[in-house]
């Protein structure tokens, strides 16, 4: 007689089906595949953990944006925000849809020039631009977005010296009813300084003002932010048209819309809370179109969409290394995954799923990455199936700021590999080595050797 | 040796019932069956023999996940704690 496969015993509580604080219980249901391709399989051709972003899922989300907003505007551009995700890869998929350059810094300057994104269609935003980046920003005709009055008096000086005419927006930040107020970017509204710098640039004869500039804030919930974002800009553009007669090329609305990802500690789940393409497009449209800029000076509205557009395509699969009991009896599973390589773990309650089928059962449990630190959690109290030893796991949406923001700390960098349309894998950056580290340091000829 | 509360009820479908507390539990089929073992008063070797002649299972898996499974039931408090070795 063949025996019996064994289940692992499990007890669970009853709640008399009350909601927990956490809402309804709900089954983790497992993900095995993305786009087609088994995560298995991924892991085992290209390690453990593993980034794995989804081409498919981005040119679709790219196009569902694109589309929100061009059925009702009639000139619609959006610009890649580098900062969120700059791996070449991703970035030249956004720049064959259709998206311009948004970067902060010469570094990611040089990234959108090497991949070949025309100088005139990159925005340069950020407070540190060095000479040199302006310098160049300005040869290149690239879209300089003003800061502050230092920036802006350098422009000046270096549009005489260098006899061009540097292409220029003021950033503006205002009270949109969004706490806190990102007010130490740019010039503020409601004080009047964004006016003032508006009347310095024009007075300076040297600066071409092509835009109006803002970026309310990050993970935006609320449509009506924007709708008074809108606005203000709007009438800051009225006021130049009636003043100088100035038409402006764009408004750019900056980034900031919520992906469907979960704020710790959230209530209701980001798939239930955050507004749609169509919702922010509504808003913003809306109060361009029904505003005091005459119908034929509309200008061209620029978005710098990141988080939204990119969270959704990337995962980060890896393995169970342990699991365990912390001392008051709670689970405790320890994962090949830390918040070096996983930042926004700070910010969210990541979906993570088991990658394999396992039991229905599931219990209260902390998830820990492998780094020596308490601050190293993935996941508090999460009903979670017991995984164990080699299982694999993938959390979802970590598109955004995570290959950007990763820290080298412990262990390396992985592997990440881009899925194609059909599902075929590719590796777009390599994990790193030892090698990697070491070429960047320099051991002193009197440190070289040791005895012990 | 491990000893069950003697507060609590355990039915046929793996449902436990915590009459000093009110606290309620489900059982999944091997869970039930390893209480019903300690229950009658069975130690570790005792009921190794007896699941791994019905089951398909390897002696270290099964030592780990008894003694979770114990641990489990611990920390719900179904374990009498003056029973203890
Ligand atoms: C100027 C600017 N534009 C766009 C973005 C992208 O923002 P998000 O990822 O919230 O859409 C940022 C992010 O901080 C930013 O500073």
């Amino acid at each position: 007689m063949s025996k019996l496969t064994f289940e692992r015993p499990i007890i669970q509580r009853i709640n008399a089906g009350l909601p927990s604080k956490y809402g309804m219980p709900r089954r983790l249901d497992p993900i095995s595949h993305i786009d087609g391709t088994s995560i298995k399989s991924l892991l085992d051709e290209f390690g453990s953990p593993l980034f794995v972003i989804s081409e498919q899922t981005i040119r679709k989300t790219y196009k569902e944006a694109h589309r929100a907003f061009s059925s009702r505007y009639p000139n619609v551009q959006f610009s890649w925000s580098y900062k969120t995700n700059y791996l070449n890869a991703v970035c030249n998929v956004f720049h064959q849809e259709g998206a311009w350059a948004e970067v902060v810094s010469g570094f990611e300057y040089q990234k959108a020039i090497e991949n070949g994104v025309p100088g005139e269609l990159i925005i340069f935003n950020g407070p540190d631009k060095s000479t040199d980046d302006l310098r160049l920003a300005i040869e290149n005709n690239s879209l300089i977005h003003i800061d502050h009055f230092d920036e802006l008096y350098e422009l000046i000086h270096l549009s005489k010296e260098m006899g061009e005419r540097p292409k220029v927006a003021i950033r503006v930040n205002m009270d949109t009813g969004f706490y806190p107020l990102w007010d130490r970017f740019g010039f503020n509204f409601e004080n009047g300084e964004a006016w003032d710098a508006l009347n310095r640039v024009m007075a300076s004869k040297t600066l071409d003002l092509l835009g109006l500039h803002t970026h309310i804030g990050t993970y935006i919930l609320s449509t009506d932010g924007y709708r008074i974002a809108a606005e203000k800009l709007a009438s800051l553009a009225v006021k130049l048209e009636k003043k100088y007669g100035h038409v402006l090329k764009y408004i750019d609305l900056g980034g900031g819309f919520a992906s469907k990802n979960t704020l710790r500690g959230a209530y209701y789940p980001g798939t239930d809370t955050a507004p749609s393409f169509d919702d922010f497009a509504e808003a913003i449209t809306s109060a361009l179109m029904s505003s005091e800029i005459k119908p034929d000076h509309l200008p061209m509205l620029i978005l710098e969409t990141g988080r939204a557009m990119i969270d959704e395509a990337g995962f980060l699969a890896g393995s169970v290394l342990a699991t365990k009991r912390l001392a008051d009896g709670r689970r405790a599973t320890i994962i090949d995954v830390g918040v070096n390589i996983l930042f926004t773990s700070f910010w969210y309650d990541h979906d993570i799923r088991p990658v394999e089928a396992v039991s229905d059962q599931s219990e209260d449990t902390t998830i820990y990455g492998p780094l020596c630190m308490n601050i190293d959690v993935i996941r508090g109290n999460i009903m979670f199936p017991l995984l164990k030893k080699g299982d694999h796991f993938v959390i979802r949406r970590v598109g955004a700021y995570n290959m950007t923001q990763w820290m080298q700390f412990i262990t390396l960098r992985p592997n990440v590999i881009m899925l194609d349309s059909k599902g075929k894998p590719h590796l777009i950056r390599k994990k790193e080595s030892l090698e990697t580290i070491n070429s960047l340091e320099n051991t002193p000829e009197h440190l070289k050797n040791f005895e012990l | 040796m491990l000893k069950i509360k003697s507060t609590i009820a355990i039915s046929d479908s793996g449902f436990v019932f915590d009459a000093g507390t009110g606290d309620s539990f489900s059982l999944n089929n091997t869970g039930l069956e390893i209480v019903r073992l300690i229950k009658e008063g069975k130690d570790f070797p005792e009921i190794i023999q007896k699941v791994s002649e019905k089951y398909e299972v390897d002696e270290e898996s099964f030592e780990r996940y008894y003694y979770d499974f114990v641990a489990t039931l611990n920390q719900l408090n179904l374990i009498e704690k003056d029973g203890e070795d």
